[in-house]
């Protein structure tokens, strides 16, 4: 079992993402959204535009914009006790104000979710032999795995970003390779956010299964040896299996971490949804109205995060291993 | 005469500064039952390490079927196919069913496809008298069940040999029964076993022989008529009264 502080981290995730799907209202709007996102990124990228023209909004605004201006005059007619009117009203403008800017801003959640998928799953990829060799490693792979992850625990992701796009030569090698950069293949940018957040997720992560593979009991791998399982055999079938299942709060945490954390990308040019959202906002100068939305779209994603771990939690739950015993 | 199927010839374990096994040697035969009994701290799970090479010997020989199996060139996986171990606090694999944890070994250590070790898994359930849980996970099963669970895993291998380390010194009083009842029947197939249990029972019913180990000597070996009865070794029935005064192994 794990240490009492991650029992009570796992605790507070669970409770949360279980009230998650009490909400229907909470699933309704991540429907709305997702429907909205797949169908715009279908009309933009793979249709060419067929529903309608790309970077054109579905919604119109006029009835928004009329709503708003009804509502305000209704507000001032109403004087000094109007003004719970006027914030409806506030909110219509607000809605029709920002949605010319959705098509664009889709796109940009694109180019988020791109970064945070792969950034997270090659991760992971790296995280499980990493962790084992904090783990189960000699003292050689040991410390190297521990310099791995303090390297890249210990320094700024930012500066981790900076490092690979301006001072190695990965940016001229990938920009050189083929589609690189055409149809909706992204630029050399994007994949050395990629390979950034990769190296750096890898160690976030490769501490939370570390932690959950020390909460497998240590007869869990001496039972595995004794029926003649090589030791890499016992931890792939027998200690990973449990260890992984322990590692799944943890894991929802770094996957949210990482979608917020993927806007550093900007800093690099990345065109994801936080650089879209400012570069919008410093040319119209509605930088309240962008900001919101952008805030939102990231709540939107986080939620959707949340109640995707908690599905794949309680897919993959058996009775009495971790928290999830039933 | 032929080849004992275990021999242990002189063999020394030690933790550092602590001596745990100072120059244990004894033999058994094919079909054998050897209960070890001894004080807590005496070296018996240590003993039963060294067999499957969980644990390292520093010096001294054991011999598994005539072949020298402390060898430095012996295949560890090879002879942990051959003996059998059943824990105390049982091991089951955690994320497996009863059945997920008989056949473990068989498809990814004897290789078998899922459908043969299948049928092979629920042949040695029934032997524990199980096959009706097939699908319970290890939380989902008694104590009792889960050490049946444990003895089954360690027999679909196939083993030449059995090692027990006290199988039910984590039960509760009333559980003991179902588990020393399948270690009985095995021991009346003709299984050959080495097991560490206080349980008196078992012992003068099952044993061959009793080995009474202490401070990582054997004191005394013989019949369990012979122990029990007429101990040659004042320890011995020092032990054995301690035993009986307080009804509990340890
Ligand atoms: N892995 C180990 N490291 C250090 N000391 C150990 C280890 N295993 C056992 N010992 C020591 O060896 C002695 C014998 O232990 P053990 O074989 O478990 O005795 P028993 O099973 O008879 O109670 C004990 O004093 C114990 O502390
Ligand atoms: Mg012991």
């Amino acid at each position: 079992m794990g240490t009492p502080e991650s029992t009570t981290t796992e605790r507070t995730i669970r409770t949360r993402a279980a009230e998650l799907t009490d909400q229907p209202l909470t699933l309704l709007t991540v429907a709305v959204f997702w429907t909205w996102l797949v169908v715009r990124w279908t009309n933009d990228f793979l249709l060419d535009g067929a529903l309608i023209e790309r970077g054109t909004s579905f919604f119109p605004t006029a009835p928004f914009e009329a709503a708003a201006s009804a509502l305000g005059s209704l507000a001032a007619s109403l004087g000094p006790v109007g003004f719970p009117v006027g914030w409806v009203a506030g909110f219509f403008e607000f809605l029709a104000a920002s949605i010319p800017y959705l098509p664009e801003l889709a796109i940009g959640v694109w180019a988020t979710i791109l970064l945070t998928v792969l950034g997270i799953a090659l991760g992971f990829v790296i995280a499980v032999p990493l962790s084992v060799a904090r783990v189960y490693g000699g003292t050689i792979t040991r410390s190297l795995a521990l310099g791995y992850t303090e390297l890249f625990r210990g320094t700024p992701l930012l500066a981790q970003l900076f490092v690979l796009y301006f001072a190695t030569p990965l940016t001229t090698v990938i920009r050189e390779l083929p589609t690189v950069g055409t149809g909706f293949i992204p630029a050399q940018a994007f994949w050395v956010a990629v390979i950034a957040f990769t190296l750096n997720s890898a160690a976030y992560q490769s501490e939370y299964i570390r932690s959950a593979l020390n909460s497998v009991p240590e007869g869990q791998l001496t039972a595995a040896r004794a029926i003649g399982l090589s030791k890499v055999d016992g931890i792939r079938h027998v200690v990973l299996p449990q260890g992984l299942r322990y590692a799944i709060p943890g894991w929802s945490n770094e996957l949210v971490y990482l979608i917020k954390y993927s806007s550093l990308a900007s800093f690099i040019t990345v065109r994801e949804l936080f650089e879209r959202t400012d570069a919008i906002a410093s040319e119209t100068y509605r930088y309240t109205e962008l900001f919101v939305l952008a805030g939102l779209f990231y709540l939107a994603l986080v939620i959707s995060a949340s109640l995707l771990m908690e599905y794949v939690e309680e897919q993959v739950a058996i009775p009495g291993l971790g928290t999830t015993g039933r | 005469m032929s080849d004992p199927l275990l021999a242990l010839d002189d063999v020394y374990k030690s933790y550092g500064e602590e001596q745990v096994l100072s120059g244990v040697s004894f033999e058994m035969d094919a079909g054998d039952v050897d209960v070890v009994i001894g004080p807590s701290g005496s070296g018996k799970s240590t003993m039963l390490r060294c067999v499957n090479r969980l644990t390292e010997i520093d010096s001294g020989d054991i011999y598994l079927d005539g072949d020298c199996v402390t060898d430095a060139d012996t295949d560890v996986n090879e002879l942990r196919k051959q003996v059998g171990m059943v824990f105390q606090d049982f091991n089951l694999f955690a994320h497996l069913t009863a059945l997920g944890n008989v056949t473990l070994g068989l498809r990814k250590v004897r290789g078998m496809d899922k459908a043969t070790a299948r049928e092979r898994g629920y042949e040695h359930l029934e032997q524990v008298g199980l096959s009706d849980q097939a699908d319970s996970y290890p939380a989902e099963l008694s104590g009792g069940q889960k050490q049946r669970v444990g003895i089954a895993r360690a027999l679909a291998m196939d083993p030449k040999l059995l090692l027990f380390d006290e199988p039910t010194s984590a039960l509760d009083p009333e559980l003991v029964g179902e588990v020393v009842e399948v270690m009985r029947d095995l021991a009346a197939e003709g299984i050959t076993m080495l097991v560490v249990s206080h349980e008196m029972g078992f012992a003068r019913s099952a044993a061959s022989d009793i080995i009474f180990l202490d401070e990582g000597r054997i004191v005394e070996h013989g019949p369990p008529e012979q122990l029990f009865e007429n101990p040659q070794a004042a320890r011995t029935g020092e032990f054995l009264s301690r035993l009986e005064t307080t009804h509990e192994g340890e």
